[in-house]
């Protein structure tokens, strides 16, 4: 029994992985589809409640890849320090000038400021989502891109957020549910 | 547990130092023990099994000039639109602002009078008995009984339909994520092979307001 105790210790220790704190959480409407999101590879759009964007995607060599090139479109410099800080977070909704105060920030600190942010500024005037498309469909070609919208997000939101995915050719991609059982598939209701 | 006998103590010396030699080796496991427990209770409360799923959505380039757009056949485009209080109002054919479609309210409920997956399944009739079909020849061993060979033979029969309805979303500003998304899992569920997001226009807006 000893033995086995600690087959699964070791089991379990293997099999977890510790992920960075998620800065928002969303509650994901159910479907019954059930593609599974590809482990790796996914450049993941989240929308709170509010109506506030994140972007996240995985891979720290990527991060840095997409950080940098954003750097040049908004003509500022991240030192290696703030590119390392940058490549180890999970999601972030922080317009570009304050980018740097968050980078700088330490965990506390960030943690106000993802409660105070307005996300990535989507409007037609100030469109930096759009620039954050682009940066990672740039650096990563193959990534899924994946949208994760919480149940009560607005629908003008979600357009904009669709229509800036469109803009930047970027015409398939997933939207993130639960899974939950499928009235009509296994027992028809209609007589 | 380690258990050191009392021995009597008429035994001669020599004798009484073997066995307490022999006894020492056991070593007390329970705090080890305890300790692996521990760690097991606590890698299992804080695994998480279940992988998130998707729902794969394909949205056409966009279009720059009206010639561009798709034309759907006016008979079969259901227009769906999405509002506030999780309400559905849905009519078939053109929406013309000079002569206003018949529309009809509904509801995401399942199995009630004005249920929208009743609905669809309805108009979707066509499309859906052949869907059925395929699940039929599945169980007779017509088809191999595999996840992607049966969901390529579903695509192939979604594709193949040419007067199967198609479905026009159209979410109004005040209709919430959860809506569209239902809305969605709606046509997969009826097996409607055909279906886009759409944006809403004037005409329809004031069909919108007059259906409240």
């Amino acid at each position: 029994m000893v033995d086995l105790a600690f087959l699964l210790v070791t089991f379990f220790m293997l099999t977890t992985k510790f992920r960075p704190d998620e800065p928002v959480s969303v509650d994901q409407p159910s479907s019954v589809s059930d593609i599974p999101l590809p482990e790796k590879g996914v450049i993941l759009l989240t929308i709170d409640k509010d109506g506030r964007v994140f972007f996240n995607v995985d891979g720290q060599q990527k991060r840095i890849e997409i950080l940098e090139n954003l750097a040049d479109q908004f003509k500022i410099s991240f030192d290696e320090k703030e590119k390392k800080r940058f490549s180890v977070l999970a999601s972030v909704g922080m317009p570009m000038n304050q980018m740097k105060d968050y980078l700088a920030a330490d965990e506390e600190g960030r943690k106000k400021m993802n409660l105070a942010t307005k996300g990535i500024p989507i409007d037609s005037t100030d469109n930096q989502l759009a620039n954050w498309v682009n940066a990672a469909r740039r650096m990563a070609p193959m990534f899924h891109i994946a949208v994760k919208g919480d149940m009560d997000a607005d629908i003008p939101t979600i357009k904009r957020v669709i229509s800036i995915l469109q803009d930047n050719k970027a015409n398939r991609f997933a939207l993130i549910t639960n899974l939950e059982g499928a009235p009509g598939e296994e027992k028809p209701s209609v007589k | 547990m380690s258990e050191v006998q009392q021995q009597g103590g008429q035994e001669s010396g020599k004798h009484k130092k073997l066995r307490a030699k022999k006894t020492s080796t056991h070593i007390d496991m329970t705090p080890m023990v305890d300790l692996a427990f521990l760690l097991l209770t606590f890698f299992i409360l804080t695994t998480t099994f279940s992988k998130p799923k998707t729902m794969d959505i394909t949205m056409p380039v966009k279009e720059h000039t009206e010639e561009e757009k798709t034309k759907v056949k006016a008979s079969l485009a259901m227009s769906v639109l999405l509002t506030e209080n999780d309400r559905i109002i849905w009519y078939f054919g053109q929406d013309d602002p000079t002569k206003p479609p018949e529309t009809n309210l509904a509801d995401f409920s399942l199995d009630g009078p004005k249920s929208i997956h009743k609905v669809l399944l309805d108009k979707n009739k066509l499309v859906y008995d052949q869907l059925k079909q395929v699940d039929d020849s599945v169980k007779r061993g017509l088809i191999v009984d595999q996840e992607d060979t049966i969901k390529r033979h579903k695509a192939l029969v979604k594709q193949a339909e040419k007067n199967g309805i198609i479905v026009l979303i159209k979410p109004d500003d005040k209709a919430k994520y959860k809506n569209l998304v239902d809305i969605l899992d709606e046509m997969l569920i009826c097996g409607v092979g055909r279906y886009a997001i759409v944006d809403l226009s004037e005409s329809e807006k004031e069909l919108i307001k007059n259906a409240q």
